[in-house]
């Protein structure tokens, strides 16, 4: 057994959908070129950008910043990170330490915000609250108003995000299944919205699947906080997640022939299904809101914070 | 006939059942999957086709949680 490509005998992966073996610096160099193939192809990028990361300190996170450093190192974008503190005890912190020494290694602008600075409670504390409609309702919430926010305070011109393939697979094969049209319209490489105060969503990794994110980060030696949400539960998403894995198991090419057929279709599900919201602002935070109140100025209100 | 069991915090030295007992062995006998884990053979990022040896050290990192 030999890299299919140099010949090492050490090899570190055999890429089930291709049957290619692969060794440890050709491995990392594919995912590194697929990644800027991805860039390149989808037009993610322009030249003068400036890219806030969304750095959690995970894995998908950690690689987002280390592969649009290369742009940053030739001189084609400029970089700066956001890293959300949800308060989570026992989980967040390390999490948010990892970024803030990623960020220092590679000299970027990076901020911390805490859900309690922002909008004066913590996940850990809204979980207390006996009306609360499950943690990941307001963390997805909570989390997109600051990353939002932190793009507009640092001049951010676009956000990017560490989605990988199992992420874009499951969200398109749940949105199919919900019957969700409208979310269809949504997903994709690159996300706009016709609201300016909303800067654009990029995502590079969506082609690499979730496990070659992880033994890129280990093959790398990346510092990178692996460990599970305390609320994290049994979702719909788990489920679809544990359907795709088990067909992916026979059928090794079936994420990405899912992720190429959404892509196919997605400008006919635009032009059919794509509501037009009519952007307001919210009058509570001036947030864009197609309601009187944004999100997650109602879940405030709604948990009397 | 053993190996030296690395995983998350913990260590413990485990015997060879058989030979060609691989990683992959180790990880169905662990209830593990190969999907969510990455494994090292003395230091070194290994597959999971990987014969397990006399006196090797197995470290098995996890890399993908649920949630």
């Amino acid at each position: 057994m030999q890299c299919s490509k140099c010949g090492n005998p050490k090899v570190i992966i055999k890429k089930e959908q291709s049957g290619q073996f692969l060794c440890k610096d050709c491995f990392i160099e594919s995912i590194e070129k697929k990644v800027i193939k991805t860039v390149r192809k989808e037009k993610l990028l322009d030249k003068g950008d400036k890219v806030l990361v969304a750095l959690s300190g995970g894995k998908d996170s950690v690689t987002t910043l280390e592969i649009l450093n290369t742009f940053r190192e030739m001189n084609v974008i400029d970089i700066c990170a956001v890293t959300v503190d949800e308060g989570i005890a026992n989980y967040r912190q390390e999490g948010v330490d990892i970024a803030i020494r990623h960020a220092e290694r590679l000299g970027i602008e990076h901020k911390v915000v805490s859900l309690k600075d922002e909008f004066g409670i913590t996940l850990d504390e809204i979980m207390q609250k006996e009306n609360h409609k499950g943690s990941c309702t307001y963390c997805g919430v909570f989390r997109r108003t600051i990353i939002n926010r932190a793009a507009r305070e640092m001049g951010a011109t676009k956000i990017a995000t560490g989605h990988n393939l199992d992420d874009e697979v499951q969200a398109i094969m749940m949105n199919y299944l919900e019957g969700n049209t409208d979310n269809l319209t949504k997903l994709g490489a690159k996300t706009e919205s016709k609201a300016k105060e909303f800067t654009v969503k990029i995502k590079p990794l969506r082609e690499i699947p979730e496990r070659e994110i992880g033994l890129y980060v280990v093959a790398k030696d990346l510092e990178v906080h692996f460990d599970s949400c305390p609320y994290a539960m049994q979702s719909f998403r788990g489920e679809v997640s544990e359907v795709i894995n088990q067909l992916a198991e026979k059928h090794p090419t079936i994420k990405y022939s899912t992720l190429r057929g959404y892509d196919k279709v997605k400008e006919v599900l635009k032009k059919e299904f794509k509501k037009d919201y009519s952007h307001g602002r919210c009058v509570k935070c001036g947030e864009p809101s197609a309601n009187e109140l944004c999100k997650a100025c109602s879940f405030l209100e709604e948990l009397g914070v | 006939m053993s190996f030296l069991l690395k995983i998350k915090n913990s260590e413990e030295i485990r015997e060879i059942p058989n030979d060609n007992y691989t990683i992959k062995d180790l990880l169905d006998e662990l209830s593990l999957s190969a999907q969510t884990m990455v494994s090292k053979q003395n230091g070194e990022l290994v597959i999971e086709d990987t014969v397990i040896q006399d006196d090797d050290e197995i470290q098995l990192v996890q890399i993908i949680y649920g949630g």
